[in-house]
């Protein structure tokens, strides 16, 4: 568990973050959102303490990072920035092998490791140790630089803008295949981004700054149905809202008993899937099955637009 | 093989056969000479007069390469950023003072031969190096250091592991000019009695026998298109792995 606790970073008589604290469950992904200048990107290089605090402490698991050695620190935990900054000098390989080979980890072990993170993302071994970054798209630098970053098992993961260099196709596939990564490995991850539609989908919980100050930490659901002020109402984008909602809410949590004509929906999809399969079919229900794919009910329109407001 | 290969062969087998037996090409020079004068230097090997003039540039170059990379390593350090224009001042100072002036001052302090020579030579080298290593150092992206450090490179580790090895293109070829520069300028040695190629150019002036000029001439030149051409080539390699100029690729 990583605890933030009463952090502050000033600059002279600037306060660039201000007093912000929060806990990060393990295994979650917390997403610190704001616009920019807000002091997100400070505060994430005060947890591997590129900055330093002018206030507050970090505690990972419990230990104050402030009496871990801070090159020993970032060993520990993974760092991703817009733009990787991948060693152009090195080879694909070689970038990955970056903190193992900085922890003296002996020759095989390493390659082991290094074959095993290009399997894990999708990039053939054999095609691309060896290449060097300029070889490679803006996707696959992307995936390299994340890999990178995960090479020596880190227990935190921090990532700055990481899909910013990327065009908006390949960022939702670069976005499911981290959440998929995420998943599979439980990394903790705190993720700093502009982007309010990514932090809804990549986030466990969303962190909202402006102006240095954490204005609310909660789920997704809690932001959007319980906006703590003016700010994070308008950044959540009150015409967004419902639809925001339905993304949130899986088909499942919808199900009503009975039987529809069509082809059927799994029940773990969102209900915003759902609803656009319905608009789209100009049908009023659904059929839904569960992951075997054996129908279990239905889903309908108006089951579903009750569920894009928050409950009384 | 390509063309460039074969023109670079030539020269090298050319240059050294010249240097070796330089008497096989006598009937070249001798259409040069007056009043039967000899047509090829006769006061000394030289092979040897070849190699003394590589050995003094060597020399300068390295002690000039030391210096300048260290400052600029140096300068671009934290600690060191205040140091910059004064560095800077002085490798400029370095360069501005011609050569031939500096022989006249080092001369009665350290004697005649070699050694101003090389005094004179290091302080002319300077300058095209520490402007080099200065801007291939300064060159390295913020994002790639940024990584660096935040993946726990401690400053020795980001500086061997990341910064040189960037800059290094940047370096080489400030090297090379710095070589270009002495090879030619060692020439002048001569007149304070360094041992040399200018030898056989001053022999040439003195006696009004053009062939020596022009084998003392040829030979410089000659051994500057070579070191020129293949420290590129080297460079080249470099900046090829690095992912940049690859429309340089021959």
């Amino acid at each position: 568990m990583i605890e933030i606790d009463h952090l502050t970073k000033r600059y002279g008589a600037t306060t660039v973050v201000d007093d912000v604290s929060f806990q990060v469950e393990e295994g979650t992904i917390t997403v610190v959102v704001g616009t920019s200048g807000a002091g997100k990107s400070t505060l994430l290089r005060m947890i591997n303490r590129l900055v330093e605090p002018t206030a507050g402490r970090v505690l990972i698991d419990g230990e104050d990072t402030r009496s871990i050695p801070e090159d020993e620190l970032r060993h520990r935990i993974g760092y991703v920035i817009q733009g990787y900054g991948l060693f152009p000098h090195r080879t694909v390989a070689a970038n990955i092998a970056t903190v193992p080979r900085l922890l003296g980890w002996d020759r095989k072990k390493i390659a082991q490791r290094v074959e095993e993170l290009l399997d894990l993302f999708q990039l053939d071994p054999a095609e691309f140790a060896q290449k060097f970054p300029h070889e490679l798209s803006g996707g696959q630098q992307q995936r390299v630089g994340v890999a990178r970053a995960l090479a020596a098992r880190p227990a935190l993961l921090l990532m700055d803008e990481p899909f910013g260099a990327l065009d908006a196709v390949i960022r939702s596939k670069a976005q499911d295949d981290l959440l998929a990564i995420q998943r599979r490995l439980g990394t903790t991850i705190v993720l700093v981004t502009h982007d309010m539609n990514e932090a809804f989908h990549l986030g466990d919980r969303i962190a909202v700054m402006d102006q240095a100050r954490l204005l609310q930490h909660a789920t997704p659901a809690e932001l959007l149905m319980h906006p703590a002020d003016e700010f994070v109402e308008r950044l959540v984008g009150t015409a967004e809202r419902p639809f925001r909602l339905l993304t949130l809410t899986k088909v499942q949590d919808a199900l009503e008993p009975g039987s529809a004509e069509g082809e059927p929906i799994t029940a773990s999809e969102s209900l915003h899937d759902a609803l656009s399969r319905l608009m789209w079919s100009g049908r009023k229900a659904l059929p839904v099955a569960d992951a075997s794919g054996a129908i279990i009910g239905k889903v309908s329109v108006g089951g579903i637009l009750g569920h894009g407001r928050p409950l009384p | 093989m390509k063309v460039a290969s074969v023109l670079r062969l030539t020269a090298v087998v050319l240059l050294v056969l010249f240097i070796a037996m330089p008497q096989a090409f006598a009937f070249l020079f001798e259409p040069l000479t007056d009043n039967r004068a000899p047509a090829i230097y006769n006061q000394g090997s030289l092979l040897f007069l070849t190699l003394q003039h590589l050995r003094t540039v060597a020399l300068a170059t390295l002690a000039s390469t030391v210096l300048a990379v260290a400052l600029g390593i140096f300068v671009t350090r934290p600690s060191g950023a205040e140091f910059l224009p004064l560095s800077r001042s002085l490798v400029n100072i370095g360069q501005t003072f011609p050569p031939i002036a500096v022989l006249a001052i080092a001369v009665p302090l350290v004697g005649f031969g070699e050694k101003p020579t090389f005094i004179a030579l290091f302080l002319y080298g300077l300058l095209p190096i520490f402007e080099n290593t200065l801007t291939g150092l300064t060159q390295v992206s913020p994002q790639t250091l940024e990584a660096a450090r935040g993946m726990g490179m401690n400053a020795r580790q980001r500086l061997f592991q990341v910064e040189l090895p960037l800059a290094f293109p940047v370096i080489l070829a400030g090297i090379r000019l710095s070589v270009i520069i002495s090879l030619g300028t060692a020439t002048i040695g001569s007149t304070v009695a360094a041992k040399g190629l200018g030898e056989v150019i001053i022999a040439g002036l003195q006696s009004n026998n053009i062939a020596f000029v022009l084998q003392g001439g040829l030979v410089v030149a000659l051994l500057a298109i070579l070191i020129h051409d293949g420290l590129g080539l080297i460079e080249r390699f470099a900046a090829r792995k690095l992912g940049r100029s690859t429309d340089e690729v021959p």
